[in-house]
């Protein structure tokens, strides 16, 4: 596309069960930042079948415009019809920029978007800003989080980006948009994959990204008995439980408790670390956390870099101690 | 069935990088190895072809000269060819231009040896910009259907059929061949290499792509001055300030201390 001829800000949101997901929520802030900075609108994708509530939804979180995508052709997801159906709607609105939250799926949809409109798209982005003509500059984390780098898409349009989870606070006020429902087809011969099955392995799902109190445990726990503790405490306080790889690995607790850099991405107002040394891979998903309390015997572990509290010490003499005294303050209160 | 595995050579992603005195990630001194999520698409891919009985797996990379270490690791593990497209004209692409580079170098290897890939597999992403961009950029330039965060897949005479890892589960894709499959962490490593098999690799040749088996399209996206998306800087990320610790006579002690600071700082 040309770049004088696009003008505004197209958001595609995410739903999970009829509901945007948190980072689709997330991404109406910097597309507000990017819309003020041209003078221009913010347009919401939504695609499925029975996301009206969604999409009225999004209206009130930041969107100008909501564009509702409702068949029961895009029942179940699909990587082709759904990155052709917003082919469909770029070509239509033409905007400067497209953000997309990073999920496993918007991953997959925003290098179909850059192939379509021969344009790029910045991955994983932890930040953004803008450089002296109005580009967006993309920051994003490189070498498992220990470098960050900058890169701006110049010319090519529509620059697209995936926004990490927790970068962005959802928006607290936000103008009243509207919503506005369209039928659009995706073309009969893009489908070349099809989801023929669909499983759920976990029992229970796991919110790690929305929780405020996450506690996790590492390979630091010894056991998967004594992990155990780890899920007492989590439940203690009304929190999520998180793991390390290695937890994971061990069989401990399953892969959706993950969280770091190839699991999830977390921002919770207390993050407990047990057992954790700190490897980057897991840092890089803890370092927007509130407030991060690590136990640890090891007293060098990397954790104590970024912990407000760090306890040196066997956290299986730590935890019990830990839990009763917090139970204590729970009951008095 | 021929596979195709394109492989990219990365700094040792066990070792921290932290930013050169250039003003660019200090990486020269870190060792290279084959991208982790690369090296589970080979061992997958090896499985499959000794599963089937039949087939061969050709490596292609995009890097510069000492990219051969690599490929040549490969070789030892289940690739059957390897080739290396290296070329002063190549450096700086981004990753629409690596996918042009690979499209182009695929079609020139069918070309050369009379044969049509089945199966282009790569890993799901690479440790060191972790884009997960690659494997969908070329599935578009070959034409081809794309299945990403592959952890098992399967091939009948309708096609393939891919186990897809999601975040609380899997999904079943199926699609037509030929298809490009990008590949997750599966429930098994990859095999080490054995001495024989790495003595036969060293003697295997490497064949070279360079700028010429570009087409026009590949030529114009291609290359440091074609990149769309443009790197402006690299830095440390800011180090959070560590707080306190709290080591005190008991493991009981201590933790009676960082609850009494929890509740004062009032995050309980």
């Amino acid at each position: 596309m040309n770049k004088q001829d696009t003008k505004g800000v197209l958001v595609y949101i995410e739903t999970a069960g009829g509901a945007p997901v948190k980072v689709s929520e997330e991404i109406l802030e910097p597309a507000r930042q990017i819309a003020a900075k041209s003078g221009s609108d913010v347009t919401a994708v939504v695609i499925g079948e029975n996301i009206g509530d969604a999409a009225a939804q999004i209206a009130e979180k930041g969107a100008d415009t909501v564009i509702a995508i409702d068949s029961p052709d895009y029942k179940d997801y699909n990587l082709d019809a759904y990155a052709d159906v917003l082919r469909q709607v770029i070509d239509d609105v033409k905007p400067e920029a497209v953000l997309i939250g990073a999920t496993q799926d918007g991953k997959d949809i925003a290098p179909k978007l850059a192939a379509a409109f021969d344009s790029a798209s910045a991955s994983d982005v932890v930040g953004i800003d803008f450089d002296d003509d109005g580009n967006i500059i993309w920051t994003m984390p490189a070498y498992s989080g220990n470098i960050l780098y900058d890169a701006v898409i110049e010319e090519a349009r529509p620059q697209i980006g995936t926004i990490r989870s927790g970068t962005f606070k959802k928006l607290e006020e936000a103008p009243k948009g509207s919503v506005e429902s369209r039928d659009i087809k995706a073309a009969d011969d893009v489908i070349k994959a099809v989801i023929r099955d669909s499983v759920k392995e976990m029992a229970e799902s796991v919110n790690l990204e929305e929780a405020e109190i996450i506690v996790s445990g590492g390979r630091g726990m010894g056991t998967k008995e004594n992990f155990q503790q780890v899920v007492d405490l989590a439940q203690l306080l009304g929190g999520v439980v998180g793991a390390t790889r290695p937890a994971i690995e061990d069989g401990w607790i399953p892969r959706n408790h993950q969280v770091g850099q190839s699991g999830k991405i977390v921002a919770p107002k207390l993050y407990i670390a047990c057992g954790i040394s700190g490897a980057t891979q897991h840092l890089t998903g803890i370092v927007n956390s509130d407030y991060i309390v690590a136990i640890n015997k090891d007293e060098d572990a990397p954790i104590f870099e970024v912990a407000n509290i760090g306890i040196v010490g066997d956290v299986n003499k730590v935890l019990p101690v830990m839990f009763e005294e917090i139970k204590k303050i729970k009951e008095e209160a | 069935m021929n596979i195709l595995l394109c492989a990219k050579q990365v700094p040792d992603d066990a070792v921290e990088v932290s930013m050169g005195a250039d003003g660019k990630p200090a990486i020269d001194k870190i060792d290279k190895v084959v991208n982790a999520f690369d090296t589970y698409a080979l061992e997958m891919a090896a499985r499959f072809k000794e599963a089937a009985g039949e087939g061969e797996i050709t490596v292609l990379c995009v890097g510069p000269d000492d990219a051969k270490n690599g490929l040549k690791n490969c070789l030892a593990v289940g690739g059957d060819y390897a080739y290396l497209a290296s070329d002063e004209a190549f450096e700086g692409s981004d990753m629409q231009g690596i996918a042009s580079i690979l499209k182009d170098a695929i079609r020139k290897i069918e070309a050369d040896k009379g044969i049509a890939f089945d199966i282009v597999c790569t890993g799901k992403e690479a440790t060191d910009m972790a884009l997960g961009q690659g494997g969908i950029l070329l599935a578009d330039k070959l034409g081809t259907g794309v299945i990403t965060n592959v952890i098992a897949f399967d091939t009948d005479e309708n096609g393939v059929s891919a186990k897809q890892e999601t975040e609380e589960g899997y999904r079943t894709v199926a699609a037509d061949l030929p298809v490009v499959l990008t590949i997750s962490k599966p429930d098994y490593d990859p095999r080490f290499p054995k001495i024989k098999a790495k003595l036969a690799a060293r003697k295997k040749p490497i064949e070279a792509v360079a700028a010429d088996a570009l087409s026009d399209e590949g030529k114009a996206a291609a290359g440091e001055g074609n990149a769309k998306l443009k790197i402006l800087r690299s830095y440390e990320p800011p180090k959070k300030e560590s707080g306190v610790k709290i080591q005190e006579e008991s493991d009981e002690d201590s933790a009676l201390a960082a609850v009494k600071m929890m509740t004062e700082a009032k995050v309980l």
